[in-house]
């Protein structure tokens, strides 16, 4: 089975300027991926080029096997779109909105499915009834969302879906990923900036900075790998540290230690047995602070 | 889905269209009242003793002081040509107005063929345009037939359908040259506003080429050049050669516009 989504050392400038550059990636089928980046790092382009909106200035896109240029209508069957600045005809109403955007699609959108969505959305007749440049920007990307599921196509790309949702619309959207990701008919390739929702809802992620993707990995191979911050409390004077924990310390007080630790936390849990501990306090992993450093380009890669 | 494209496009306009469609067929009644009074109280030959010679000449010549000439000063008025030539640049120029607001991301992202984008803004300008000459056309006949049917009988249909047909050939032109600027740029008001602008240039070229023979053989670029309103009505001339040559000059506009269009970046 082809990947969902694999791009070959993709370029694109724009004049002078690298919106991406030799990127490569690859999202499996059924697979729902995080696409990061700090703005301007090339995601948007990177998905403009999957649509075939913008062409690369080299390199090449496929999806399911199809290349997104000289098979563009073909891949564009295959997507549902949302954009992070969601275009709107102002002068509809959000039935219309939808009506017009169903009949560009190559195939009749199930009803029952997009009344299924509106519910879930909270998006009443009344809502469906008003004129577009009245809604909220909430109520608006709401709509952006409805349009982009609605067709049920197998890949969904989503931009930035939940900005300017409220929590519950939050949980709402997180909860149709979910369904999709159940029914496994659908792979999602989702740029966000709201990293505990990428942490949530995500089986892999690939980070991308300057152009360039910088890392693409999973988010159980991170919780594994990525080194956890403990907190050892001691009833009197801390100890003196074993040695299979001195390579883990990065801070140490009169009556506690800061250890950073990589890997399973058993092994740190077996050198500290029989030492006077009072208290360990773990940070849960956080892939805010992974991506973070990323972002930063603290992360100890050049690139 | 192109019948969708092009009904919201034609939506979006409707009210532009309706508008020039209302105040341009205003404007033939007006027109025609005003000459039928003229002609009542004799007093065409006073007026085209006021009119100099090279404005007789850009606008149709002796006809100009007839009631025939009041008929054509309907379809061959500057305001009449610029704010009909105006309104076909405008919806012309839609596909950069969609590529400035985003909304292309949500239209050209599903299976729509690029080529429907330029084929649908094309049917939409030409479309709009042609149904407001229709109505400026119909309402310049009702009220000739109106006010007096011996003159409606000395102009045939056929003759003002030719002069109709000119000028939308020339509207069309100008239609066509903004959809190409509009397939390449991303700013609605850059392919507008150029072609807009180069439309009254050429119309200014055309007339001052009347008044100074010097400017004669560069008039041959603006597409005014190629509308004879008054030998056309007298059955002195029949412009098929020139809106064929308009006709030509459009369809390689378009070929411009689909070829920008399918290669761009949007």
């Amino acid at each position: 089975m082809p990947d969902a989504i694999r791009t070959e050392s993709l370029t694109k400038y724009f004049g002078s300027v690298v919106a991406i550059e030799a990127l490569n990636l690859t999202v499996a089928p059924g697979e729902i991926y995080g696409f990061l980046g700090p703005n301007g790092a090339g995601k948007t382009t990177t998905i403009r080029i999957l649509l075939d909106l913008v062409r690369p200035t080299s390199g090449r896109a496929w999806v399911d096997g199809l290349d997104c240029r000289s098979a563009s209508l073909t891949v564009r069957r295959r997507i549902g779109y949302l954009p992070a600045e969601m275009p709107l005809y102002r002068e509809m109403t959000g039935a219309r909105y939808l009506d017009f955007l169903a009949a560009l699609e190559s195939r009749p959108i199930d009803l029952a499915y997009r009344r299924q969505l509106l519910s879930r959305f909270d998006v009443s007749d009344v809502d469906l009834g008003r004129r577009l440049d009245h809604l909220s920007h909430g109520m608006k990307r709401k709509f952006g969302i409805i349009q982009a599921l609605m067709g049920h196509p197998p890949l969904l790309i989503l931009d930035e879906p939940t900005s300017g949702l409220d929590p519950l619309m939050i949980e709402a959207f997180a909860e149709t990923v979910q369904d999709l990701k159940r029914e496994g008919r659908t792979t999602i390739f989702l740029s966000s900036h709201v990293l505990s929702e990428v942490e949530r809802l995500c089986d892999r992620v690939g980070i991308i900075r300057r152009g360039r993707l910088v890392r693409q990995t999973s988010i159980s191979d991170l919780r594994r790998d990525t080194p956890r911050r403990l907190r050892v409390f001691f009833d009197g004077p801390a100890p003196s540290l074993p040695s299979s924990l001195a390579a883990a310390l990065r801070r140490s007080g009169a009556r506690h230690w800061e250890l950073e630790w990589p890997g399973p936390l058993g092994g740190a849990l077996d050198a500290m047995r029989g030492l006077p501990v009072a208290d360990i306090e773990i940070d849960p992993f956080k892939l805010e602070d992974y991506v973070l450093k990323i972002y930063s380009g603290t992360d100890g890669d050049p690139e | 889905m192109f019948l969708a494209l092009l009904g919201r496009s034609l939506a979006r306009h409707r009210a532009l269209i309706g508008a020039l469609a209302a105040l341009l067929s205003a404007f033939q009644i007006l027109d025609i009242v005003a000459a039928y009074n003229l002609q009542e109280n004799a007093i065409y030959s006073q007026f085209a003793a006021l009119v100099p010679a090279f404005i007789q000449e850009a606008m149709g010549g002796a006809l100009v002081g007839s009631l025939m000439g009041a008929i054509a000063i309907g379809f061959v008025h500057p305001l009449v040509m610029l704010s009909l030539s105006c309104v076909a640049i405008y919806i012309a120029s839609e596909p950069a107005g969609e590529v400035e607001d985003g909304l292309v991301d949500l239209v050209v992202a599903r299976p729509v063929p690029r080529f429907f984008m330029v084929t649908r803004s094309a049917v939409a300008f030409a479309g709009g345009t042609a149904a407001i000459v229709a109505a400026m056309f119909a309402t310049s006949r009702i009220t000739v037939h109106w006010l007096t049917p011996a003159t409606a009988a000395a102009v045939p249909a056929s003759r003002l359908a030719w002069v109709a047909a000119n000028l939308l050939a020339i509207v069309w032109c100008f239609g066509a040259g903004a959809l190409a600027l509009a397939s390449h740029t991303r700013q609605r008001t850059h392919a507008a506003g150029t072609v807009a602008l180069a439309a009254v240039s050429l119309y200014l070229l055309q007339f001052a080429a009347a008044a100074w023979a010097p400017l004669r053989p560069f008039a041959r670029v603006s597409p005014f050049h190629y509308y004879d309103t008054m030998r056309t009505l007298t059955a002195t001339v029949t412009p098929m050669g020139n809106v064929a040559g308009l006709t030509t000059a459009m369809l390689a506009l378009l070929g411009v516009a689909y070829t920008l269009y399918g290669r761009r970046d949007l």
